[in-house]
């Protein structure tokens, strides 16, 4: 153990390769799970957010928002289905908003609410709105009137809400009858009536998913229920992107494993004679094995120090136009990546440490 | 040349760990590229493939197909503009269909028939010629979009008679139907009972001969209200979600492009530092400097051929997969890119060997008397 140690100080220069490489790699790790967390969390703040166990679209919507339509009478059904508790009504519009003294207008999404999600504050008046801290990027301020869209619908932003993103567009939380003003004014061709909405927000009683089941039976078949979970991965594209990005991540994972049982093999079969040596004098297979184990995990250690610093650096430089987004848990979860697969990439030498003979110390010279 | 393998035979471990590393991070490169390339397609294909060469937007649509209407009497004010062969109302707009037995999505680019926002990719059958037909993009053979398949608007809409296919005519990974305007205005009307008047995404705008699609543009940008006028290619580049893929990918791949030299000028550089006094030797006995280094950038080559075989073979299963799991997004990837991507990790790969070939060099053979050099 401390000639493990030792010689990690005594000669860094023979290590620093492989640290670079392993710090390029928990780079790109962070970077690629930064980059994940920003599309999903960017896309699906306003789904999160909401307090409830069911979200209730009509059946020919295939679960989007902006082809969804509840009447009143539709509601009602649910609304009479046992177990249904409260519920709310969600209406959803993607418009432009111009911001006062802003040349370009800042992508937002308007919704209209009734039950109040975790961490926005109750309905607003008419004409009024909760901004998500998404817009602040775009120079959107308290007390700021937006237009919204070639309308022009006038909003007041009264405060701001975090982390209520939706499709990467920041929320504009309205009263119901705004969001109606704003579809209607910009949207003449999805114009909604009175008591129209696009989704529901139902809480109530018992197992989300039976729940959701009892409100489809319930309505015939004219409404497609889901869970709140199932309702975020219904977002387009969020199924993909989690799939696509959580294989290029494990493939990385694997880089960095095998990366670092080829230079641990290396390393072995350096030290062959020096092991033999050692073995003889009284050294079991496992002290030395554990030396080896514990340079990786030092080696991997500073890799991860410098590989995060570097990816929070790239973080601060990146174009505006990337939704990178380097959250704490990411970056546990790639330390804890990185180490297993130190472990199991050193583990590959173990065979190599058994297998030396001590007597090859005597006679031999390797 | 001989040792070269006998070594590569001796160390399979070795050899066989930096093989895969190497074709692992290949394989990682080929499959962003693919995805990145494939997924702009299957966004903006249809946008791509339809023959106004100007598209007129609204000015608060943030240059989004999908977020734009324009006021009626826009077409006629950008048909006025200098340089404008014709225009015409253009319609999109993402609907749930029932074809082939079940409910799916595709999006209807309405657009006057015969004017411009026709499809230009037509691989089978013809345009349509009426109201009710369609071209529908191709790849959705299976799902109710053949030559000959009727769709029907949800929920009780007219039937779309299917009667030629587009190769490259998605929209937002659904694909694309190209209809008479009428046709779409229609299938507004079916979907919301509230809808008050049914305006146009766009105006969809063809240049006179010889006019600059951009000049045009920029006219119109001038002298028409409230609208933004962007040329073909514009309109695809600042699509939402284009230019943020690209520039995330792009930065992805860069990284992983830095990566494989490093691993590999590295474990060669180990080799060579390892096999020092061996090679020492081998130059007292008469080996020349091109021998040792022609053996060296022999087993660079096998390592790269093995990764890169090894990198094609996860990239096909991983596309075999993909289509089994009903991915819209394949990861098939264009030859040119492939040889690119190729080409340039050999070429990084190389370069970075080049530091094991200059200690190689570097090797003094009088060392091997003395034994000074085997350290």
């Amino acid at each position: 153990m401390r000639i493990a140690l030792r010689e990690l100080r005594r000669r860094p220069g023979r290590f620093v390769p492989a640290t670079a490489v392993l710090a390029l790699l928990a780079t790109l790790l962070v970077f690629l799970g930064g980059l994940l967390d920003g599309l999903f969390l960017g896309s699906t703040g306003a789904i999160r957010a909401q307090r409830a166990d069911v979200i209730v679209y009509s059946a020919d919507s295939l679960d989007q928002f902006l082809r969804s339509r509840i009447d009143p009478a539709l509601r009602a059904e649910v609304e009479r289905v046992p177990g249904v508790g409260e519920t709310g009504g969600l209406g959803v519009t993607l418009v432009g908003a111009r911001v006062p003294g802003r040349d370009e207008p800042a992508d937002a999404a308007v919704i209209g609410y009734e039950l109040a999600p975790s961490g926005v504050p109750d309905t607003p008046a008419p004409g009024q709105a909760w901004a998500d801290e998404r817009l602040r990027a775009d120079g959107v301020e308290e007390g700021d009137t937006l237009r919204l869209g070639a309308a022009g619908t006038p909003v007041r932003v009264l405060g701001f809400v975090d982390d209520t993103g939706y499709l990467l567009q920041g929320t504009l939380w309205v009263a119901p009858a705004t969001w109606r003003t704003v579809q209607d004014a910009n949207r003449p061709d999805a114009a909604v009536a009175d008591g129209v909405f696009q989704a529901l927000a139902v809480r109530g009683e018992g197992d989300p998913a039976d729940l959701a089941r009892s409100i489809d039976a319930g309505t015939a078949g004219a409404t497609s229920a889901l869970t709140r979970d199932e309702a975020i991965y219904s977002l387009p594209g969020t199924r993909q992107q989690n799939s696509t990005f959580t294989g290029i991540i494990a493939a990385t994972v694997m880089v960095a494993a095998l990366v670092l049982a080829l230079f641990f093999v290396l390393l072995t079969l350096e030290r062959t004679a020096l092991y033999g040596t050692l073995k003889a004098l009284g050294a079991s297979s496992l002290q030395l094995f554990a030396g080896v184990l514990l340079q990786a995990v030092v080696v991997s250690a500073i890799a991860l120090t410098v590989g995060i610093s570097l990816a929070l650096a790239l973080g601060g430089i990146v174009p505006a136009g990337v939704p990178l987004q380097i959250e704490p848990t990411r970056i546990i979860a790639t330390v804890v990546l990185m180490m297993l697969s130190a472990a199991v990439g050193s583990a590959v030498s173990l065979r190599r440490v058994i297998r030396i003979d001590p007597a090859s110390a005597i006679g031999r010279t390797t | 040349m001989f040792l070269a393998f006998a070594e590569i035979r001796r160390a399979r471990l070795r050899f066989a760990l930096l093989a895969g590393a190497v074709g692992l991070l290949v394989y990682l490169v080929l499959f962003v590229q693919a995805i990145t390339g494939n997924l702009v397609t299957e966004f903006i294909g249809a946008l791509k493939n339809q023959s106004a060469q100007v598209l007129v937007l609204g000015a608060d649509a943030r240059q989004n197909l999908e977020g734009s209407r324009v006021a009626d009497d826009t077409v006629a004010a950008v048909a006025r503009v200098d340089g404008v062969d014709e225009a015409g109302p253009l319609g999109e707009g993402t609907f749930t269909v029932r074809a082939g037995g079940s409910a799916r999505e595709a999006v209807l680019f309405g657009h006057i028939l015969d004017g411009p926002g026709s499809p230009t990719t037509l691989t089978e059958g013809r345009l349509p010629a009426r109201d009710g037909e369609a071209v529908a993009a191709d790849g959705h053979d299976g799902d109710g979009f053949a030559i000959g398949d009727r769709v029907v608007v949800l929920p009780d809409g007219d039937p779309i008679t299917i009667v030629g296919v587009a190769s490259e005519a998605n929209y937002s990974v659904s694909p694309a139907l190209f209809v008479s305007y009428d046709t779409y205005v229609a299938a507004r009307r079916t979907v919301n009972p509230d809808a008050r008047a049914v305006e146009p995404s766009a105006v969809a705008v063809s240049v006179v001969p010889g006019a600059a699609p951009a000049d045009v543009a920029a006219r119109i940008g001038r002298t028409v209200d409230g609208v933004e006028a962007l040329t073909r290619q514009e309109a695809v580049e600042r699509s939402p979600g284009v230019s943020a893929v690209r520039q995330s990918f792009s930065v992805v791949t860069l990284l992983f492009y830095i990566v494989i030299p490093l691993i590999l000028g590295l474990f060669f550089v180990i080799l060579t530092v390892q096999k020092t006094s061996a090679l020492t030797l081998l130059r007292a006995i008469g080996a020349d400097r091109a021998q040792l280094v022609r053996g060296l950038l022999l087993q660079v080559a096998v390592v790269l051929v093995a990764g890169v075989v090894f990198a094609l073979g996860l990239l096909a299963a991983t596309g075999a997969a993909l289509s089994a799991g009903g991915f819209a997004v394949g990861v098939s990837l264009g030859v040119g890119t492939l040889a690119t991507t190729l080409g340039i990790v050999v070429g990084l790969s190389l370069l970075a060997s080049l530091v094991s070939v200059r200690r190689m060099l570097r090797i003094d053979p009088v060392r091997a008397i003395g034994g000074a050099g085997t350290a």
